[in-house]
């Protein structure tokens, strides 16, 4: 067969396994670490917007990730909209808070920039951790905030069981694929790459490389919001180290550059390879040799940068392609 | 009529004055040449003029607007182009991607912008490379790209800046063809160079500049026998090929 | 009033300890314009190795330098040419290569969890501690006497590391590169040697840092994070690059960290730092003694 038509019928094959996967799959734990590796996939795909096409380091994204949580969990909790309100509410925030980070620190330097989105990642945990109160909202301090699993329904995002979790992060992540897709292809697209790999000739093509770069913050700080939401009805409890912690904002740069910063598969393949390690290494080595999918991240971090910068999306995808062209056929040069 | 019109453009940079009172118009459909040894204030006038950095005094007209203050991406949608004398290909990408960002100018789809893109692409006969990674271009196509960034762009005005530069005599000549060419096409140039081969073929007139200041002006014939330029310049800082 | 000046006092004493932890980063970035992601682990490295030279050997922990500095120097001199020259290499043409920052990031995490692994995650102090405790009392005040030989080795250090820039000829090879690395290596100088060398620096200078810690800090794996951050908040205000910038910076953290308790609760003083630490980015970047790069 054509190898379009190999490339649709595995896309359609994947969309298969991964939904039927819960009815075949019954144990909620192990449904608990598929639900966690969709949103780790989701988190890094959506910090590619702006890690990758833009070509900057922003390690403090936590921060929408903790807002976005936040803002749905007070809103429920003190007033009782759903967090699916939350979830706009949240994403909207997140957007305004990360278009005025990224105002000044965009015209920085790589390595600064990576220091002030550390400084606000840290500076807005401080900030959570230490006040009860915001205005009329009660945010807790340290303490965090518990959402009791009182009227659990779709209304609510809030579910007896894993599976609706799952099927809402699995569609979450197609869907935030599918717009870095669009993106990608996009106007958009073309000048956060240009912009972010040779700014001036860029801006001597037309290309406002500042306002794309907002525009892409804009996005991903939405959309890393969404996750946090999500995170908060799922595990009903957040408080600052878990929501806004550095280790997050981290791991989900690691993982990204490991997989492949800038690509679309990338931060996917990151999640899919190194989830596994993490999950593995603290269930069965947890209290012999702790921290050892820290070591592991770490240490594979160092080798993909030295050996294969574009991250390990670029030798993957080169043997991809030839397995298809050996099973497939290929098409008929049309020029 | 007056495509761009410079008015006693200064730059200062700290205590240096890198452009000392330059004055210069270039008509429709004009190629003017801009020469002077290295250090004169060239790239620096261009930049002023391309929005890199305001003046610190003078006027900058295009098309009878005045664009001192203006930034690089708005004056391209002007119709202000402009190349690098240290090219900046985005290395990770085809040669058509690369074109294809000039062409988004005054497109929001795709689909026009690569058209553009392809148009200019056999235009200056990088067709069978576009498929290629900007990076792996040899120098010599790597100039080419550049300009066919910025002709995606559709510009009426294009500043190029020292293109010939590491080009052999054939690619230079070949070069100096497509100038032409695209100026009877309708494009203004505003060249700088230093390979005298290209800008006494290439210009109408030349201005030139030392210590940021204009020296003499001229049609090619004229510059070439001036004493000042003479004793200045020709036979000891440019490579005559 | 009085307790003002002493919390200013100490301030200042615990603040040049926060510049000689910052010393070793800012040296590295000034040389190589990197910001070294693992310098906290260095720092905790650097308490440890303190920690165990002082426990093994009886010594009085400044007596234990004469063996921690060496340790430290060439620990991070081969750091530098096994881990982090591979990636310069790979990056020549870039000004500033972040690929490294990410490399320094995943050092660290290795570094701290190798060492939680090995060493486990207890606090430790050094036993028969002849500093512990310590309180000199001048006019009323207490100050803490650790501190005070803290201060006195921040200083120093500073001053033997400007005294190596400025007179010896390594020095003056560091400074060439650090001003143009490629003008530097066309005058015969070894690019790569002199990286190795300032990271080797820069990491004893970190050893020094632990070797003040352990008489009055915890020594465990993760310790370093806490002032990793603070080092780098300190470097920035300080300047990269600026010697007397990271002892100042660090001073002045080290007043706010010690004052402002007495006027707000301990994790505000926290906001504060971050909060000067952004304003400081956004309007000068070049720190108060920096100087303007041509980055």
């Amino acid at each position: 067969m054509t190898r379009e038509n190999f490339q649709k019928l595995s896309a359609a094959l994947l969309l298969i396994v991964s939904f039927g996967l819960p009815l075949v799959l019954r144990s909620p734990t192990y449904l608990h670490i598929l639900i966690l590796l969709y949103l780790y996939a989701y988190l890094t795909t959506s910090w590619n917007l702006v890690g990758g096409f833009a070509g900057v380091l922003p390690l403090g994204h936590a921060a929408f990730f903790g807002i976005g949580a936040y803002t749905s969990t007070v809103l429920f909790l003190q007033y009782g909209i759903s967090p699916w309100i939350g979830m706009v509410l949240g994403g909207i925030m997140a957007s305004i808070v990360g278009v005025i980070i990224g105002l000044p620190t965009f015209k920085m330097r790589g390595a600064y920039f990576a220091l002030a989105t550390i400084a606000f990642g840290e500076g807005m945990r401080v900030m959570v951790e230490n006040i009860d109160y915001l205005g009329p909202f009660n945010l807790n301090g340290p303490r965090g905030l518990q959402i009791p699993p009182l009227n659990v329904g779709l209304a609510n995002l809030m579910f007896v069981n894993k599976e609706p979790y799952y099927y809402i992060i699995l569609i979450m992540l197609i869907a935030v694929l599918m717009l870095t897709y669009t993106i990608s292809c996009s106007k958009l697209g073309y000048y956060l790459n240009a912009g972010g790999e040779e700014p001036e000739a860029a801006k001597a093509l037309g290309v406002n490389v500042a306002r794309c770069k907002l525009i892409a913050m804009a996005m991903s700080s939405f959309l890393t919001a969404l996750a946090g939401v999500f995170y908060a009805q799922l595990t009903l409890f957040i408080h600052p180290k878990s929501v806004i912690s550095l280790d997050l904002s981290f791991e989900i740069a690691f993982i990204a550059l490991i997989g492949g910063r800038g690509s679309i598969a990338g931060p996917v393949l990151g999640a899919l390879l190194l989830r596994p390690v993490s999950d593995f290494s603290r269930i069965y080595f947890g209290h012999i040799l702790p921290g050892l999918h820290l070591i592991i991240f770490g240490t594979v971090l160092i080798l993909v940068m030295i050996f294969q910068p574009r991250g390990l999306q670029e030798p993957l995808t080169k043997a991809y392609h030839r397995l298809l062209d050996r099973l497939t056929e290929k098409p008929t040069e049309k020029e | 009529m007056k495509i761009l019109e410079v008015k006693n453009l200064v730059k200062n940079f700290g205590g240096l004055r890198a452009v000392d009172d330059l004055s210069l118009t270039i008509e429709e459909g004009q190629i003017l040449g801009l020469i002077g040894p290295n250090g004169a204030g060239k790239s620096t006038a261009f930049n002023c003029i391309a929005g890199v950095y305001p003046p610190s005094d003078g006027e900058v007209y295009f098309f009878g607007e005045k664009i001192n203050n203006h930034n690089p991406w708005d004056l391209c949608k002007k119709g202000l182009a402009r190349t690098f004398q240290i090219v900046k290909p985005f290395a990770s990408k085809t040669v058509l991607y690369n074109v294809t960002v000039g062409g988004y100018v005054h497109t929001e789809k795709r689909a026009k912008a690569e058209e553009k893109a392809l148009e200019v692409l056999k235009y200056i006969d990088l067709y069978d490379k576009k498929d290629m990674k900007a990076g792996k271009l040899t120098i010599a196509d790597r100039k080419r790209l550049e300009i066919a960034r910025a002709l995606a762009t559709g510009p009426k005005l294009l500043l190029l800046d020292e293109v010939m530069a590491g080009l052999r005599p054939t690619e230079v000549d070949k070069m100096v063809e497509i100038i032409k060419d695209l100026r009877d096409n309708g494009i203004t140039f505003f060249v700088i160079e230093h390979i005298m081969r290209a800008i006494m073929a290439l210009s109408d007139r030349i201005v030139v500049i030392h210590y940021g200041q204009k020296i003499s002006e001229g049609r090619p014939e004229e510059i070439a026998s001036d004493e000042r330029v003479i004793k200045a310049y020709l036979g000891e800082e440019y490579g005559v090929s | 009033m009085w307790f003002i000046a002493e919390d200013l006092i100490n301030g200042i004493l615990m603040g040049a300890i926060y510049g000689l932890t910052a010393l070793g980063l800012t040296v590295i970035f000034g040389v190589l314009k990197v910001i070294n992601f693992a310098h906290g682990s260095l720092l905790m490295v650097g308490m440890f190795v303190a920690y165990w030279a002082v426990t093994l050997s009886g010594l009085h922990p400044y007596l234990a330098l004469i063996l921690v500095i060496p340790i430290m120097f060439f620990f991070g001199y081969y750091l530098q040419d096994i881990v982090i020259k591979p990636i310069f290499k790979a990056e020549k043409d870039v000004r500033e290569p972040i690929t490294v920052i990410i490399v320094t990031t995943g050092l660290w995490y290795i570094l701290d969890n190798l060492t939680l692994l090995i060493f486990g995650p207890q606090y430790r102090n050094i036993q028969d501690n002849p500093l512990r405790g310590k309180m000199l009392e001048i006019g009323g005040m207490f100050i803490s006497v650790p501190k005070l030989w803290g201060f006195s080795a921040a200083i120093l250090t500073a001053l033997a590391i400007y005294w190596f820039l400025q007179r010896t000829r390594m020095g003056r090879a560091i400074r060439a590169t650090s001003l143009d690395r490629d003008a530097a290596s066309l005058m015969g100088i070894k690019q790569y040697k002199v990286y190795n060398i300032a990271f080797g620096i820069g990491t004893a200078a970190a050893g020094i840092a632990g070797v003040t810690l352990v008489p009055f800090y915890n020594v465990f794996p993760s310790v370093g994070v806490l002032f990793d951050i603070k080092g780098f908040i300190i470097v920035v205000l300080g300047g990269l690059g600026s010697i007397s910038g990271a002892i100042l910076g660090g001073m002045i953290i080290g007043v706010i960290e010690s004052v402002g308790p007495q006027f707000m609760t301990a994790t505000w003083t926290e906001g504060i730092v971050y909060a000067l630490f952004l304003l400081v980015l956004f309007v000068k970047p070049s720190g108060l003694f920096g100087v303007r790069y041509d980055w």
